[in-house]
């Protein structure tokens, strides 16, 4: 049985798609990045797992319990994160989280406790005062202290710093060990690439590619910024078979797909004064999709 | 029910019962102290002098008991708009406040039923209102058997109460399906304030007689009838009924809808 299915999931609202014909397949164990630019149906698509929304068409179930039926049962073995960050301001962090424990009928708080101490949490002060790294924290201990199946967050790492954000990647890894599945929505290619093992891609309501990680890797295309000495040399280097663009009279940035031991000895050949990597960003996969019309599978 | 979530919604709330019954406490005690058998007459000149203004604040008769001095001077105004002012912040804290500030996401994903949810948020909204009146009713009552012995009729001043109970839980009733239904808070208390205000003042003119007496069909507060109540007139019970309904049916149709709503969490 599937973890979490999501069946032809459309969303209307008026005459506008908020998410159209979604299809979701995730198996037990399995950690399912989502991956898309804000408001391309990310979070519209979790909401209807957790049971907030109405489908206009089609049903999503988590261990084959319908979702807007079955919302009670369902929580007992899921954790999620929202993706806006929001708690009872008057409260402080240490209430809010007993606050929700109690709600859950979960009285030991040992997981709690030792979550607040991996993320390095200081739940004493009041939530209002708190920064939005905290908060994000606290929903993080809230999403994770009663050990759940399944986990569901929405954009879990916004609001933490880089330090943070390797910590919960660890984190991740961790639970992934622990055969937790996991479904989280991103912006960023970098978080998803180090812990998920595949990928949607959402656009504009419609899922335009489901993949393998390591597939998503093999075929994603690096950038590099290469600075020559003179422009002589990279005049030179233009006449080379790679796909370059021309920045400046000595600057240059080519695209490599695949291997690079290719290009590295192609650029031995030439007197280079800087070379930078240049990460790619979530766009840059997109239109590769635009491009390629994405493979579904 | 949930016993956790009431648990929180009563210390979360202690503070504005705390301030609405102090307040109602000052007056009630003062306007008490200051019944004086013969003083009603003066208060009647009063009346004379300026019958238009008191009447649209249901001052138009102190009559010569205490029982019906308190119901003009306080059943008039203090003790509808106080409690409306409570029952207003109440209601829209106990949904739409956690859905506008996004934590009702996490109260409705712990393993409980939006059903459960709702409910004891209703129940604790009428709970809280039924304590609020009946500490204000004793205290009156105590009150009145210290300061005037035998002066007050209990029997009538609690139908009195009880009839000014079911007005509230008619209105909150009504605050509880707009903080259901309301897609953010301030429309919420947009419709929450204006509607009851409007009401309050349609019953302000329709007491001033007249032509304007027949708005009186278009306000809810004249189901709450404090000379029938006293009297205890059959009416008067049959306006008791329907108020009780109204609220039945707000409640009943802002429990369906919040059950049913899409919610962005």
């Amino acid at each position: 049985m599937k973890m979490i299915e999501v069946h032809s999931l459309t969303k209307k609202f008026g005459d506008f798609y908020s998410i159209q014909n979604v299809n979701l397949e995730i198996e037990k164990g399995e950690v399912f990045g989502f991956l898309g630019p804000n408001g391309a149906g990310k979070s519209t698509t979790i909401r209807h797992l957790m049971g907030f929304l109405q489908a206009t068409e089609g049903h999503c179930s988590i261990k084959g319990l319908d979702c807007r039926q079955s919302t009670a049962t369902i929580q007992k073995f899921v954790g999620y994160l929202p993706g806006e960050i929001a708690f009872i301001d008057k409260m402080t962090g240490k209430q809010f989280i007993r606050f929700i424990a109690q709600l859950r009928g979960l009285n030991d708080l040992k997981r709690a406790d030792e979550l607040i101490e991996y993320f390095e949490l200081n739940a004493t002060g009041l939530i209002k005062k708190m920064s939005k790294g905290m908060k994000q924290k606290i929903g993080l201990v809230c999403a994770f202290m009663h050990d759940p199946e399944i986990v569901i967050l929405d954009e879990p790492t916004s609001g933490l710093d880089p330090l943070m954000q390797t910590k919960f990647i660890e984190f991740i890894l961790a639970e992934k060990q622990k055969g937790t599945t996991i479904l989280m929505s991103s912006h960023m290619i970098e978080e998803v690439e180090k812990t998920c093992d595949r990928v949607a891609i959402i656009n504009a309501g419609k899922i335009v590619a489901t993949e393998k990680v390591a597939d998503l890797k093999k075929r994603k295309s690096k950038k590099y910024m290469i600075e020559f000495q003179n422009e002589s040399e990279l005049s030179r280097f233009m006449d080379e078979s790679y796909v370059a663009e021309q920045l400046s009279p000595t600057k240059a940035i080519i695209i490599v797909q695949g291997e690079i031991q290719v290009m590295l000895q192609t650029l031995a050949h030439y007197h280079i004064v800087d070379l930078d990597i240049i990460s790619q960003s979530l766009e840059d996969i997109f239109m590769h999709y635009y491009e390629t019309g994405g493979q579904e599978s | 029910m949930n016993i956790t979530l009431l648990k929180h919604e009563f210390l979360a709330s202690i503070k504005l019962f705390s301030i609405i019954i102090a307040v109602l406490m000052l007056y009630i005690i003062s306007i008490v102290y200051m019944y004086n058998p013969e003083m009603s007459n003066t208060l009647n000149q009063l009346t004379e002098s300026m019958p238009e203004l008191m009447a649209a604040f249901g001052m138009s008769n102190f009559g010569d008991t205490i029982i019906e001095f308190l119901s003009t001077y306080l059943y008039g105004f203090l003790l509808l708009i106080l409690p409306l002012v409570f029952v207003i912040m109440l209601s829209n804290k106990l949904i739409i406040g956690y859905i506008d500030n996004g934590s009702m996401g996490y109260i409705i994903t712990t393993p409980n039923t939006r059903l459960k949810i709702v409910v004891t948020q209703a129940f604790f909204l009428i709970i809280s209102l039924f304590a609020l009146l009946s500490i204000t009713t004793t205290v009156t009552v105590i009150f009145c058997e210290l300061l005037f012995p035998n002066e007050l009729n209990i029997a009538a001043f609690i139908t009195l109460n009880f009839g000014l109970f079911l007005l509230h839980f008619a209105i909150s009733g009504f605050c509880f399906l707009i903080s259901c239904s309301s897609k953010d808070l301030k429309t919420s208390y947009a419709y929450c304030v204006g509607i009851p205000i409007m009401f309050y003042l349609i019953e302000a003119l329709s007491n001033l007689g007249g032509a304007l007496e027949k708005l009186q069909y278009v306000t809810i507060f004249s189901l709450f009838d404090p000379q029938k109540l006293i009297a205890q007139d059959t009416l008067a019970l049959w306006m008791l009924l329907s108020l009780f309904i109204i609220g039945a049916v707000c409640y009943t149709l802002a429990v369906r809808i919040f059950v049913k709503r899409d919610l962005y969490l």
